[in-house]
């Protein structure tokens, strides 16, 4: 089971060596959710809106963020895709097969530009439900 | 060996001999997806206008128009059509489905994300 020839699929798999299986699944579950939400994102934003194109104009943004669950599903949103893009970008520096030493700082750095993008968008979004127009 | 650091590795990702489909598959994914997570971090950080009220919310819109920014704003669609497409054929083959038919796939979510952009296009610059 253990042999190097294990790690050589002959189909795509998401999993990267040396990636841990539960973060895998998580970025196996996050990126069909991403697709869905995504579309949404775009349809919404770009063609709801009151300006001629459809794009949503600030007032449009803050009369859309009054329903309580609109900042929430935003903010479920950001942290979706944040996850997702760090744990991709995570798998592409796991490929160069760095130090144990390297990959804790990488974790740390990551965790760190996550948690502070997660925190900004919490932040943006109550900043953005909380004003008038 | 296998565990041993290895940044010379990224070096045999420019080599374009001997590749599969699956292989372009695999980069472009990568490429992709670094290019989608620079964008969401510039996205993130633009929207923070929103906070500073109208004006500059809308002053930022206007510079939306310029036409290198299209062409920007067409490489991200590309981008997240192509990954998510080809997303969607690793989750499956990932679960051990369609996994014969994983090449057809690669090709599919090429060919859709071109013709996505070309739409998108069109109604950008044409429509």
């Amino acid at each position: 089971m253990n042999s190097p020839s294990s790690e050589h699929f002959n189909y795509p798999t998401g999993r990267r060596a040396g990636e841990n299986a539960w973060l895998w699944l998580v970025k196996m579950i996050t990126g069909p959710l991403l697709v869905l939400i995504l579309t949404l994102h775009l349809i919404v934003n770009h063609y709801m809106g009151s300006a001629h194109s459809g794009l949503m104009t600030y007032n449009d943004i803050v009369a859309y963020f009054r329903n309580p669950l609109i900042p929430l599903i935003e903010i479920i949103f950001v942290a979706t895709v944040v996850t997702h893009s760090l744990l991709g970008v995570r798998g592409i520096i796991l490929d160069m097969n760095p130090s144990q030493k390297v990959l804790t700082w990488v974790n740390a750095v990551l965790l760190l530009i996550g948690c502070s993008a997660v925190g900004y968008g919490i932040w943006l979004a109550l900043v953005i439900a909380s004003k008038s127009t | 060996m296998n565990n041993q650091p290895a940044p010379q590795r990224l070096l045999s990702w420019f080599n374009p001999l001997g590749r599969n489909p699956g292989s372009w598959a695999f980069i472009l994914n990568r490429l992709t997806g670094l290019g989608l997570t620079m964008y969401l971090f510039l996205h993130l950080m633009v929207l923070g206008r929103l906070a500073q009220g109208p004006e500059a919310y809308e002053e930022f819109l206007a510079l939306t128009k310029s036409p290198l920014i299209k062409l920007g704003e067409l490489l991200v669609i590309g981008a997240v059509i192509y990954h998510g497409l080809n997303g969607l054929r690793v989750v499956l083959t990932s679960f051990g489905l369609g996994v014969r038919r994983q090449v057809q796939m690669f090709y599919l979510s090429v060919l859709l994300a071109l013709v996505g952009t070309a739409i998108f296009a069109f109604r950008m610059f044409a429509g």
